[in-house]
């Protein structure tokens, strides 16, 4: 048994992960509760989009583990981890399957909500792009979609129940601390370095800034009143 | 002749009893154009909590607004208007002819945070004009959520 420990998950990719986590849980409890809560959702959902964009800008230049041709799940990955011939550590296929149906699910979901309104007191911030029957279609899509977000995301925790009983491996700890046991070669995740870091960040600023709509021109200020005589 | 006449006046009371109940077309457009003139006052009080307050401004928007929720609106859900067009094809699910007790709960909740609203906004304390804002979007939320279509 050459057991050893590997460096699996970089520091990035774990907090983005956890991030991530909790807004979609402060997303859907303050989304099912509304009133002023309506205010924090639409701001976890530019938080959202800051993580979203930096995750898909770290999947190319990220670490080993965390970039997306490391895992893009293909039928052969697949086949082979049915057959129980995987030993890669990382993502298996159908994790990454997981991953990549999340990552989507989350991506339409906060995209529809920026065009998205309640008929009471919320306008998503890029509304005036589209007009209001779009915007209710789009809404009523945010409605639906919410509910398959929910379907994967008990998946996922359904699955990590699966492998630490069943399968005896523990896929939180290293979502945590970064590091793996292993059996078998394996290498430590390499390179996504700080100027990686940056680059996925200031890309990030710069879709959180173009979600916000704080750069649509601002409505035209209404027209003086007429003056009239003060006799 | 006199069973002309009977006829006549037979026909007539209907007629009058017929006018007494909304038609459904009035009905729907009258609901729509209560919700739309709420919608532009929400957006007032609304413009005014995210930019510079207004008192007076608030106070007429939570006025209108108060005034539609006491207006016994419920008269205007009229059998048969669960489906059917106003200004639009009405959006309203069926359940809400049939839930009473559910929809009556939202309703009575919805306006009592109507003349909270309007109350609070007489003061011009813009903290609670917000608390009591937001309560009062829960209770249109609540409805949207159970008795509107998507």
């Amino acid at each position: 048994m050459n057991s050893q420990r590997i460096y699996l998950w970089d520091l990035p990719t774990r907090l983005f992960h956890w991030l991530l986590a909790l807004s979609i849980v402060a997303a859907v409890i303050t989304g099912q509760v509304g009133g002023n809560w309506i205010e924090w959702h639409a701001k976890l959902g530019l938080l959202i989009v800051g993580l979203l964009v930096f995750r898909v800008v770290w999947g190319f230049i990220g670490s080993t583990y965390a970039r997306f041709g490391e895992f893009f799940p293909t039928p052969a990955k697949i086949s082979t981890y049915l057959k129980g011939a995987w030993r890669r550590p990382g993502h298996n296929p159908l994790g990454a399957l997981s991953v990549f149906g999340l990552l989507a699910v989350c991506a339409l979901q906060v995209t529809s909500g920026l065009f998205a309104n309640d008929d009471i007191a919320f306008n998503g911030p890029l509304l005036d792009l589209v007009g209001k029957a779009v915007s209710d279609r789009l809404t009523g899509f945010h409605h639906l979609l919410v509910n398959l977000l929910i379907l994967l995301v008990a998946l996922h925790l359904a699955a990590i129940v699966f492998y630490a009983h069943v399968r005896k491996d523990n896929l939180v700890k290293p979502m945590v601390v970064g590091w793996k046991e292993t059996e078998g070669p394996a290498e430590s995740a390499k390179g996504g370095g700080f100027v990686a870091l940056l680059v996925a960040l200031i890309l990030a600023a710069a879709a959180v800034y173009g979600a916000s709509g704080a750069w649509m021109p601002a409505p035209p200020p209404p027209a003086p009143a007429a003056t009239t005589p003060s006799w | 002749m006199k069973s002309k006449l009977t006829l006549a006046l037979v026909a007539a009371t209907l007629a009058a009893s017929a006018q007494a109940q909304v038609k459904v077309e009035d009905a729907i457009k009258w609901r729509q154009a209560n919700y739309a003139t709420m919608g532009w006052n929400m957006g007032r009080i609304k413009a005014s909590l995210d930019g510079a307050y207004n008192k007076d401004e608030v106070i007429q928007a939570a006025n209108v607004i108060q005034a539609i929720a006491n207006s016994g609106m419920g008269k205007l859900y009229v059998p048969g208007s669960d489906k059917g067009s106003g200004f639009h094809e009405t959006k309203v699910k069926p359940e809400l002819f049939t839930e009473g007790a559910k929809v009556g709960k939202i309703a009575g909740d919805f306006n009592a945070a109507a003349n909270d609203l309007a109350k609070v906004a007489a003061t011009g304390d813009a903290a609670a004009v917000k608390a009591a804002f937001g309560k009062l979007g829960g209770t249109c939320k609540s409805c949207h959520d159970d008795f509107r279509n998507k």
